[in-house]
């Protein structure tokens, strides 16, 4: 089971990625589809940072300063924004706190993605579309 | 079945060392009621059959007698292996076991100390590192109460076998003390409480008043803040006015507490071991610049209501005399030491706070002697005075006033030894190097004039070491 960092993901429709990270900001739950709490979030380690989805029960189980490992995990569009999640077929369990640096740039959910011209089912990176969270601004 | 031996919140990774401590029980819970085996284990099954027995005797409270039985018979290592697990549950797990499992583990710890374990003194400080200060909550009063207990009722064993313990035990139940007095509205259990703090605490001073010397001057220190109360008040006489009557030949006085820098060690006692792994992270691994989000955590974890800004005049003695970095550290972009202990002290809201904040700051510059003291305790007050000017003055002026309120007030008596103690330390700074001037201090248009000036007059004290006199310096 590979570790990957997260500078290292890309958008794919499997469940493949195994990270750690240290969730940095949780934004308000949302009802999703009127039925399932979900919640965005400023998550990063030392490489990168993304926006990360909790779902359900997930949402208040986790705090700022928290060091997270998602395992089999999905990075993909849910309604135009890109975002990590565990997704049905992965899980994310609090390993840690507080010991962990980070960066918040770049930020692999403020990026534009493409095809890769040579392998139609993994995605490249095209632009950056904003360097830090657009969400989540740095804390100055 | 073995009962649980944690409170297990959802969506959190199951903690290796209870992992281990279950699984070597499941593995061998057979062997574990007699008839025991006979056969000598191997240091890997004398391990795994500590785990064993470990996790019986906190998740069997029914069983735990002969647990305790199975242990004595097969140790063949001082019970340090046995111990030493008790100090990694402490450290790691207190908190999340459940109540009768904590019970357990403070009964097995007294079995500990009757049979002198190797290591007891060590789990006797783990457990008083997890009294946390300015925390009022039912378990941690319980906590305190039963350690308190324990160092009394086995005080005749701690003094014959490891004495040392009882001066950690003194440090501790001292700054409790403070805390504990200043709630107004006293129940019947922190009462009691604070009446078996205090029998420890008079019984060291006065029965074994060498070994609370060695602790040296931050014993004064905590004493200051129980001087208010009267069973304290014939301390502070004899201290004061009848030295001799304490029975330790050669004391002849509180300047002789002046005199010894307490040990490191000892302001561990008062920070909880992820409390300590957080700071030094936040000391090693954080920059300066982005250090607002680690801050924030830190500050939501520790010092999240008025009660406990207490610890911040621990923290900033840990961060002073315990956590001295190394010169790479110094010299990268970390956060400094100066910069950690500014935003601390924003944190008092009250102001015998930070009245205590500020003395745990310069505590060492008023007794500084280059010899027996260390240029790292003294160092990140100067820096945060210094690096202040200008855009954060006010600090650098409060400081400043202060100092030279201790100077002039902390203990009249010895005035003479506390304005030699801060000369020495200004003296050590300028000629280590950490300042090269103190120019900035002392020609800074925004620093309040009569401060310059009493800096000014000190500093010339600190060249000529004579009587000086005043003497405008720079534009004012």
């Amino acid at each position: 089971m590979e570790m990957l960092c997260l500078k290292d993901i890309a958008p794919a429709a499997q469940n493949n990625i195994n990270t750690q990270f240290i969730l940095l900001d949780k934004g308000r739950a949302n009802l999703e589809g009127g039925q399932t709490k979900t919640c965005l979030a400023l998550v990063a380690d030392e490489t990168a940072a993304v926006h990360f989805q909790f779902w359900g029960d997930e949402c208040d189980a986790f705090k700022p300063g928290d060091i997270i490992r998602l395992s089999n995990g999905i990075f993909s569009y849910n309604r135009n924004s890109l975002v990590l999640r565990a997704g049905k077929k992965g899980s994310i369990e609090k390993v840690g706190e507080f010991t962990m640096a980070y960066v918040e740039t770049p930020n692999m959910s403020e990026i534009k993605w493409v095809p890769d011209p040579n392998n139609s089912r993994t995605y490249v990176q095209e632009a950056v579309i904003s360097a830090y969270s657009r969400v989540f601004p740095p804390v100055l | 079945m073995a009962a649980n031996l944690l409170r297990i919140a959802t969506h959190e990774a199951e903690n290796q060392l209870a992992l281990s401590l279950r699984q070597a029980f499941l593995l061998l819970e057979s062997n574990l009621r007699p008839p025991f085996p006979l056969t000598i284990p191997t240091s890997e099954e004398y391990q795994v059959l500590n785990c064993a027995i470990l996790y019986g005797i906190l998740t069997q409270p029914h069983h735990a007698k002969t647990h305790i039985k199975h242990l004595h018979a097969v140790v063949s290592d001082g019970y340090a292996f046995f111990v030493n697990l008790l100090v990694q549950v402490t450290n790691e797990l207190l908190e999340k076991l459940v109540d009768s499992a904590r019970n357990q583990l403070l009964w097995v710890t007294g079995e500990m100390v009757d049979v002198s374990a190797v290591g007891f003194d060590a789990l006797l400080v783990s457990l008083l590192r997890q009294v946390v200060g300015g925390d009022f909550t039912d378990g941690n009063l319980w906590l305190c109460f039963e350690v308190a207990t324990l160092f009394l009722s086995k005080w005749d064993s701690l003094l014959e076998e490891e004495p040392m313990v009882l001066t950690s035990g003194l440090y501790a139940f001292l700054r409790l003390l403070a805390d504990h007095c200043r709630v107004s509205s006293r129940n019947s259990k922190l009462e009691a409480l604070v009446r078996l703090e205090i029998e420890f605490c008079l019984k060291m001073l006065r029965e074994q008043f060498h070994l609370c010397l060695k602790v040296g001057r931050d014993v004064i220190r905590l004493l200051q803040d129980l001087h208010h109360m009267p069973e304290f008040q014939a301390v502070w006489r004899d201290l004061v006015l009848n030295p001799t009557v304490f029975g330790t030949s050669g004391f002849l006085g509180i300047a002789q507490f002046y005199s010894t820098r307490t040990s490191s060690r000892y302001f561990l006692l008062r920070i909880p071991p992820m409390m300590e792994t957080h700071l030094r992270f936040l000391l090693t691994q954080v920059k300066l610049g982005g250090q607002k989000r680690h801050q924030a955590w830190f500050a939501s974890k520790y010092l999240f209501s008025p009660d406990r800004e207490t610890l911040i005049c621990d923290i900033v003695r840990f961060i002073c005399c315990t956590h001295h970095p190394t010169k790479e550290i110094i010299q990268s972009d970390i956060i400094p030491r100066w910069a950690v202990i500014g935003w601390l002290l924003k944190f008092c809201r009250k102001n015998y706070v930070e009245a205590n904040a500020k003395l745990a700051l310069f505590y060492n510059w008023l007794f500084f002697d280059e010899r027996a003291d260390k240029l790292m305790d003294i160092e990140p007050a100067v820096l945060l005075m210094v690096c202040s000017v200008p855009k954060y003055v006010e600090i650098t002026n409060s400081l400043l006033e202060f100092l030279f309120l201790l100077v002039d007030n902390y203990d009249m008596e010895h005035k003479e030894m506390i304005t030699r103690g801060v000369l020495s330390s200004f003296n050590c700074l300028i000629s280590k190097g950490v300042i090269h001037t103190f120019d900035v201090l002392t020609s800074s248009g925004v620093i309040f004039p009569l401060l310059r000036e009493r800096l000014a007059t000190f500093l010339l004290g600190m060249k000529a070491g004579i009587a000086k006199e005043l003497r405008p310096i720079g534009p004012s």
